[in-house]
């Protein structure tokens, strides 16, 4: 298959008032950047645009990014991520700890961990809706201030040394691809479903019935119709008001299009498939007694796409903050669409809308109703959806995350002339119409002409190109507002990360006879990053665990007697003041504490054939509860060790979500 | 599950219609039909040895050796890989000649869905054995593989399933796919596996000398048994485990052992994430099993075969939530609503006429209580066959279940069958249902000369110092049976397989009687009916929306026209209440055909002119296709 086809009705490139406006705007910020690779936001990307640019990335950026397949789509597209990090110095515990003594059966189902499984991850997505590409545009956005920003801006540099930025512009690449490159709208991905129930597949989609390389509209005279010729100008048709009286020709307006199976119906049977973002394994259901189902798919994880991000971030288990771009209305919404708000724990529920929503309000402003930005999408008893992947990423992996729907064409729309924002489509479509004309070279806009439909009769074919003029950020200006205000938001929530350091590690010597020295050994672990190493109750979670910290020295030499080889620190709260909360599981604490955190391990009773030699070491691990509990952001651990002779010791703090920190000791 | 149309069942059943009104034996008849119990049924015709565990490699060469054999009856595939590449196959038998695979209804048949519990492959591998072999010899078989699929995939788990047959292990692991995955929170994964520590090919315990310890070496030598009173002067030992190193040296042995989630919690139908992490048919293994049987939807029951217990687990709706108009399961023996006897009571009057009697307390749902009764039915049979199994109806909610999902998401009869268990029958002395460790080296002393147990001996440890391994049984003497019963085990349990399938819905037209009412008006009564216990489709697929409808088609000579009556039961004979019958106006109608059943439908008819004739035909997509002509003259 060829990706980089050359796509159909595509305009050649944003017209030169739009681009050069766009560098005028931007030129602060990237005076001392260094863009590589240039790319600009006059036109969509698309499958082939979007791939060909972050491979582009990849190679010109091999030092901070790595550019990973992680699956294929129904019809065999790659489906990329793009990871951010600096990659040579991350750490991971792999790479210390010592085996020995292997099975001789010698499976080899482990892989090293990458280097940036040692740090915090936060995940970007787009495109898991086919015909919802502004999230792709905007991904690309910020893989751009991102790579280009590294060097130059001291605060993305740190962000990309110490964090792993996952960007997935395009989820659904067949969706992505059949929107944009052929422009036939499609949500769905490209599984094979009889939408219809006629006994075929994919057998009446939309026409390019002209043939001029462009889905747009057929209008015909319709004595129903709810539309007419616009008084003033003509290219545009009208809608009619409700009781609206018309003096004029009354028209019809449909999707160009015919009806190829003769059933009756126009473009009832596309390749769409399912709706990704209803076949993820949260909510999605299919056991009620009578049959009754929930979300898309035979079965959740059924899709090729939706199975690929699970694997991905099963592999991926330090992703803490989780961003998926959708459009459109101008809001973000957050878990659950499934469930009301009492399942969320009151401490995240917190952070979600009194830390991370507030800020969200805040760069996005909108005077007349900001609470309209941020959403619960549960509203009253009624699920927005089942099986959605942020109530999956939330309530299954343990991450915050949040869907935005880009674009408000009210809100959000910029540099076009004659249009200040008024509520009225009507406005907006007639300066877009003259506005076009020369920002898009007119080739978002094709002349109304007659065409004689087979079923339709006598009409004309023309209007807006859809997959412009839609639920689509428009591009240029448009285009980069918002995505300038979403990078801001990523660029702000990648500050909330966890920063984990060793911030003090001590071996003192007690005794020392013969050769064989007793040493304790002190380390002090702080959390000076704003978010916990887990959401609450996040290190619960099958898949997941607690912080632990790693104590290794010569294996021949060195003997544990207080304190193991590792040992538990629970989850590490972040710096935050979280607010009280309001609603949410449990009730609000006002201040995060390792118990809402939640504790894996129960104390247990000791085995009684435990050898003596590990039963220090249990009591360390499962007797007491974690050390170190209830400390907030800091934890103090001690050991208590012998060593023969000399042995080199480190300190290996490792946390899954909160990062991996090495620390090398001198015994005094 | 149904995605196709039920029409393509008819060339197959034309066929057979043909050839049966025509008055033929079979062009497909018996070449070596065997009477005589007593004779030879065709075992050597492929010599296999039922008395060993076989590798990977040896039974799948088996696989496809002897479907080279009997290429006319089997077909092999590989469905897909498994995690570390290995190929799942699965073998589809039917006899060709009277119609592809996917026309006939079918059978599923797993095994070894956890890697430990391979004696599901044995079991697998010899249900496709006896149905190729006997079937020139044996009636019934031939029967049954000529009017039914099996889809046999002997081993689900391949990695784990081929590391437990041919490397040391304990009789519990490996017992998941080899997704990695971090059981000790320590960072690291499947880092701390066990290790055949003294390199005498099996995996047993470890014991350490310990002042404080609470066990000795028994006399003989060959046990480490408590302590009976603190004063005894002994040496005294601990016990450390299984076999292994600290591999990653946090002081503990084999905390993180190979594998991930556990595959028979991964289904999707009830889901839960932390049985089944990561994320529902998450596995390659599980994944191709279900897309497999989710694609061919002539599958009308499953079975997967698990260790140990000696249990039937058949799936139903057993602790379904019934809504108000919930009643009582009757089973077959029935059980009217407010009657005064226990359940207990009520099963041992069953059992004075059959002491294999089922009788299973339940609330199901109305729309559920056919498949109840059924399952009862079937599974009462099942503790006929297997003998000493213990039936059950498990739980609606399966929690990511095979066999639950099986029913639930496909609507396909399911069952689990929990193989093998305590060789109570052979080595319990005291007759106390249970095998003391004395009895069980009895047992192995005489059943098995000796094999199966590990004597204890020092060993030096890298980790531990010096320890002790042994006082065990080997592995095949616990969760899989010993070489000398597979077979046993095997064949009666291939007999329940058997019998399910024989008890797959089959649509025959009983009679159709022709009555004269007035003038030249006729009435056409057709009997349909099913004699097997399993209807044409499931409560389940019904409700699920799934299930395609048997249909009534009539058709008749140009003289004769159907009145247009309205469709509503009516009797035959007023005076006679069992003579109900089902009116049709139409030449298409939907019906259902529950198991062991018949439905009479009534038609008026006009004739006009000399003699002429109706014809019927019933099309089923499970129970097939029977059809029926009749003069009036």
């Amino acid at each position: 298959m060829n990706q980089n086809r050359q796509k159909q009705g595509g305009i050649r490139l944003l017209g030169l008032t739009a681009g050069l406006a766009a560098c005028l705007l931007l030129v602060s910020v990237q005076s001392v950047g260094a863009q590589r690779v240039p790319i600009s936001f006059g036109d969509y990307h698309g499958y082939g645009g979007t791939v060909d640019y972050i491979q582009r990335v990849a190679r010109e950026y091999s030092s901070i990014t790595e550019l990973v397949e992680i699956g294929r789509s129904t019809m065999g597209r790659p489906i990329y991520v793009l990871v951010i990090s600096r990659m040579n110095n991350g750490t991971t515990i792999d790479r210390h700890v010592e085996l020995r003594n292997p099975r001789r059966e010698g499976v080899n189902n482990v892989t090293p961990m990458k280097s940036y499984h040692g740090k915090p991850g936060i995940w970007i997505d787009g495109g898991t809706h086919g015909n919802e590409y502004t999230g792709t545009e905007v991904s690309l956005y910020i893989i751009d201030k991102l790579v280009s920003g590294y060097g130059s801006d001291d605060a993305i540099t740190q962000l990309i040394d110490e964090n792993a930025f996952y960007v997935c512009p395009i989820v659904n690449p067949d969706g992505v691809y059949n929107s944009v490159e052929l422009g036939i709208s499609q949500r769905q991905n490209s599984m094979e479903v009889d939408d219809d129930e006629d006994g075929r597949i994919n057998e009446d989609g939309p026409d390019d019935l002209n043939g001029d390389g462009k889905i747009t509209s057929f209008r015909y005279p319709d004595e129903n119709g709810r539309f007419v010729i616009d008084e003033e100008d003509p290219r545009h048709m009208r809608q009619l008001g409700r009781d609206e009286e018309a003096t004029a020709q009354r028209y019809s307006v449909v999707r160009e299009d015919r009806d190829n199976d003769g059933d009756g119906r126009r473009g009832e049977d596309s390749e769409r498939g399912i709706d990704v973002n209803r076949n993820f394994p949260e909510g999605w259901f299919n056991d009620e007694p009578d049959g009754k189902r929930g979300g898309s798919g035979y079965y959740a994880a059924s899709s090729p796409e939706a199975r690929a991000i699970l694997e991905y971030f099963t592999n991926n288990t330090n992703i803490l903050l989780v961003q998926s771009f959708h459009t459109s209305g101008g809001f973000t919404y957050r878990p659950f669409a499934r469930w009301p708000d009492s399942r969320i724990a009151a401490d995240d529920l917190a952070v979600l809308d009194q830390v991370m929503g507030v800020k969200y309000k805040e760069l996005h402003p909108d005077e007349e109703n900001p609470d309209r930005l941020w959403l619960p999408p549960y509203r009253g008893d009624r699920p927005y959806g089942f099986g959605i992947f942020i109530d999956w990423a939330y309530a299954q992996y343990g991450a915050f995350s949040m869907t935005t729907e880009l674009w408000s064409w009210s809100r959000d729309t910029r540099g076009l002339p004659g249009y200040n924002g008024e509520n009225d489509r009507n406005i907006w479509s007639k300066a877009l119409l003259d506005y076009q004309e020369t920002a898009f070279d007119g080739e978002i806009f094709v002349p109304w002409q007659d065409y004689n439909h087979p079923d339709l009769g006598r009409g004309q074919i023309g209007g807006f190109v859809g997959t412009y003029v839609g639920g689509n950020a428009l591009p240029g200006p448009s285009l980069e507002h918002v995505a300038e205000i979403h990078w801001q938001f990523e660029l702000w929530k990648a500050g909330l990360l966890p920063k984990l350091e060793i911030t003090e590690a001590t071996a003192e010597t007690l005794s020392n006879s013969g050769g064989t020295r007793i040493v304790k050994v002190t380390a002090k672990v702080e959390n000076s990053g704003q978010l916990a190493t887990h959401r609450s109750g996040g290190a619960r979670l099958a898949g997941n665990r607690q912080d632990a910290i790693w104590l290794i020295g010569n294996r021949d030499r060195v003997e544990y007697l207080q304190g193991g080889a590792w040992q538990s620190l629970g989850t590490i709260d972040g710096v935050m003041d979280i607010p009280a909360a309001e609603g949410g599981q449990g009730g609000g604490t006002g201040r995060r504490t390792a118990a809402s955190a939640g504790q894996r391990r129960q104390a247990q009773q000791m085995p009684p054939n435990l050898p003596p030699q590990f039963r220090q070491q249990w009591l360390a691990q499962f007797g007491g509860g974690d050390q170190g509990a209830d400390d907030g952001n800091t934890r103090e651990v001690t050991w208590l060790i012998s060593i023969e002779g000399n042995s080199p010791l480190k300190l290996v703090l490792t946390s899954q979500k909160g990062g991996t920190k090495v620390r090398e000791l001198t015994v005094r | 599950m149904h995605t196709h149309n039920s029409l393509r069942f008819l060339p197959a059943c034309l066929l057979a219609v043909f050839l049966l009104t025509a008055g033929f034996e079979p062009a497909l008849g018996q070449s070596k039909l065997q009477e005589n119990p007593g004779g030879y049924h065709g075992e050597l015709d492929f010599p296999w040895s039922w008395k060993r565990y076989y590798s990977y490699a040896e039974w799948t060469q088996m696989m496809h050796d002897i479907q080279d054999q009997y290429d006319h009856l089997a077909d092999i595939e590989s469905i897909g890989k498994s995690r570390m590449g290995r190929d799942q196959f699965l073998i589809t038998i039917t006899a060709k000649s009277t119609g592809a695979h996917d026309t006939k209804p079918a059978m599923w048949v797993d095994g070894a869905v956890h890697g430990n519990e391979v004696n599901g492959i044995m079991c697998s591998l010899y249900l496709m054995w006896y149905l190729l072999t006997q079937y020139d010899y044996n009636t019934f078989v031939h029967d049954l593989v000529n009017s039914t699929t099996f889809y046999i995939l002997p081993g689900l788990n391949v990695d784990a399933n081929e590391s437990f047959v041919s490397f040391p292990n304990t009789a519990n692991n490996p017992r998941e796919p080899y997704r990695p995955e971090d059981n000790d929170g320590d960072g690291l994964y499947d880092e701390d596996q066990t290790e055949d520590v003294d390199g005498d090919g099996q995996l047993s315990n470890m014991y350490k000398e310990d002042p404080e310890g609470p066990l000795k070496l028994s006399d003989d030598g060959r046990a480490f048994i408590p302590i009976s009173s603190p004063e005894e002067a002994v040496r005294r030992f601990i016990r450390i485990g299984s076999e292994g190193y600290d591999n990653d040296g946090d002081g503990r042995i084999n905390e993180d052992d190979i594998g991930g989630p556990d595959p028979n919690r991964n289904y999707p139908f009830d889901w839960q994430l932390q049985a089944g992490w990561p994320y529902t048919m998450s596995e390659p293994e599980t994944r191709n099993a279900y897309e497999f049987m989710r694609t061919h939807d002539n599958i009308f029951a499953t079975f997967h075969y698990h260790n140990t217990g000696r249990l039937i687990m058949s799936a139903g709706p057993g602790g379904v939530e019934a809504g108000a108009q919930a009643q009582q399961a009757t089973g077959p023996y029935g059980m009217g609503r407010g009657q005064q006897t226990t359940a207990e009571q009520r099963l041992a009057q069953m059992r004075e006429e059959n002491k294999y009697a089922q009788y299973f307390e339940r609330t199901v749902a109305p729309e559920y209580r056919h498949d109840f009764d059924v399952q009862t039915e079937i599974v009462t049979m099942g503790a006929r066959i297997l003998k000493n199994y213990r039936p059950s109806i498990s739980s609606w909610r399966g929690t990511g279940q095979a066999q639950v999902n099986s029913y639930g998401m496909l609507g396909a009869y399911a069952y689990l069958i929990e193989l093998w268990g305590s060789p109570a029958f052979a080595a319990d002395i005291n007759n106390d249902g249970r095998v003391s460790t004395e009895e069980t080296l009895l047992w192995i002393d005489t059943e098995l000369h000796g094999e199966g147990w590990i004597t204890p001996h020092p060993v030096q440890h890298p980790d531990l110092g010096e320890v002790w391994i042994g006082g065990s049984q080997k592995k095949h003497t616990q969760r899989t049976p010993p070489a000398r019963y597979i077979e046993m085990e095997a064949q009666k349990n291939a007999d329940f397989v058997m019998y399910v399938a024989s008890e797959f819905p089959k649509v025959e037209i009983d009679e159709i009687e022709i009555t004269p009412e007035a003038g030249n008006l006729y009435w056409v009564d057709v009997t349909v009916k099913n004699d097997r216990v399993f209807p044409t489709f499931s409560d389940r697929d019904n409700e699920l929306g799934t299930a395609i409808q048997d249909q009534l088609n009539f058709s008749s000579s140009g003289n004769v026209t159907l009145v247009e009556i309205p469709d509503g039961m009516t009797q035959i004979d007023p005076g006679i209440n069992a003579s109900r019958a089902m009116a049709v106006g139409t030449t298409t109608h939907e019906f259902r055909l529950r198991g062991q059943s018949e439905t009479t439908f009534r038609y008026l008819v006009q004739k006009s002119g000399g003699a002429g004739w109706v014809e019927v035909t019933v099309d089923s997509f499970h129970g097939g296709t029977a059809a029926m002509r009749q003069d009036i003259r």
